[in-house]
């Protein structure tokens, strides 16, 4: 390979080392903003938690309506995915975890609806054609927008449009793993309830113990107005959105801690590339020295002969 | 007592109050300190908030929303 190139290569590398290296550096700043966000989700759901251990104990709870199980003729998969790629194997994950639960369930494409966050999982599903009802970017994630995905999730089962509502998410499990994860919100059950509040509470962050141990503490005897089954009404809808926010969360904290490590290990590939092909360079450089020198050496002793 | 009053992805208020009035479901409802264990539901209004006994209060509005009352503090989750 001409020297020329070679350089050219040099620099390119040097250039893509740059925009990965800056992309990690914002990754991280990224990911430090959205785990602040997760904890400061946790004093709600630490109230809306211990609202319900007051009140879940009693038969009510699993006779209501949102936490009724019917026969599953219809279902609704809530994905969140994020918005770009470049993030290692995050998004495909998710999207391979909810196509084989689909499968799984025996459900065929029709009366499956999706409600993609993320435009990975909007295109994934609309590709493939499955019928999307509702599709949102995750660049803002408000608390309107996951009211209008929880109400839009209510309506369909309350109406009976849909028998069960699922959720895939990638969960963060530490920096450098995120798992893809499946819960059911609708119907509530406490079951799945509290694997979402243990994922709430992981062993990771400042907030944890504290969380614990308030959920922990003696029930003190409460008067409930104006009756129990009208709180829980109340509260249920709360959980629902306390599922979809905390999936949101760990979605996107998920997303900045996959896409850092993965710019991170393309900015090191780089700077290997980099030393290699200066190592190439270099042995060209000198081949050409050599060669220039030897056919100058050769032609002085062609002249003094 | 301590109070918090959160949304889904904020915390609206957190620290320590005087009282705290709110629009429960079975009629405005004012909870000062050593209230005794309560959980009401809440219908549009507004929530106020006094840091003491004579200050303006700090305003919330409020659509609807849960309120838990502990020996210790209150929550109101919106």
């Amino acid at each position: 390979m001409a020297l020329k190139q070679i350089k050219s290569k040099i620099l390119a590398m040097k250039k893509s080392q740059t925009v990965t290296k800056a992309m990690e550096a914002v990754s991280a700043a990224k990911m430090r903003k959205s785990q602040l966000k997760a904890l400061n989700g946790r004093a709600y759901a630490k109230a809306a938690v211990s609202v319900l251990s007051r009140v879940s104990g009693s038969r009510l709870f699993s006779s209501l309506p949102l936490t009724t199980e019917r026969s599953v003729t219809a279902a609704l998969y809530i994905v969140i995915t994020s918005d770009k790629g470049l993030a290692g194997a995050l998004n495909s994950g998710v999207l391979r975890t909810a196509v084989a639960d689909i499968q799984a369930s025996g459900l065929k494409k029709d009366v499956v609806s999706i409600i993609a966050v993320g435009k990975k999982a909007s295109d994934f599903f609309e590709r493939r054609g499955f019928h999307v009802v509702h599709h949102a970017n995750t660049d803002h994630i408000s608390s309107e927008f996951i009211d209008t995905v929880v109400r839009q999730a209510i309506q369909r089962f309350l109406l009976g449009a849909v028998d069960l509502v699922k959720i895939a998410y990638p969960n963060l499990i530490s920096t450098f793993e995120q798992r893809p994860t499946m819960r059911t919100i609708l119907p509530l059950t406490l079951g799945e309830l509290q694997k979402v509040v243990s994922d709430i509470v992981p062993a990771r962050g400042v907030a944890t113990s504290a969380l614990v141990e308030s959920t922990k503490k003696v029930v003190q005897s409460y008067s409930l107005e104006p009756s129990e089954e009208e709180i829980l009404e109340m509260i249920l809808p709360k959980l629902v959105s306390i599922f979809v926010y905390h999936a949101l969360l760990e979605s996107q904290a998920s997303e900045h801690s996959a896409r850092m490590v993965a710019m991170k290990s393309a900015s090191d590939k780089a700077g290997e590339m980099q030393e290699s092909l200066t190592l190439k360079f270099n042995k060209v450089r000198q081949a050409a020295i050599t060669r220039e020198v030897s056919e100058i050496t050769g032609g002085m002793e062609a002249m003094a002969s | 007592m301590h109070l918090v009053i959160a949304k889904v992805d904020e915390v609206l208020f957190e620290g320590e109050a005087h009282s705290l009035t709110v629009p429960g479901t079975a009629g405005e409802m004012t909870v000062l300190g050593e209230h005794m264990p309560l959980i009401t539901t809440l219908k549009a209004g507004e929530l106020r908030v006094h840091l003491t006994v004579h200050d303006e209060p700090k305003i919330f509005p409020v659509e609807k929303g849960v309120l838990e009352v502990r020996r210790d503090g209150a929550t109101v989750i919106l």
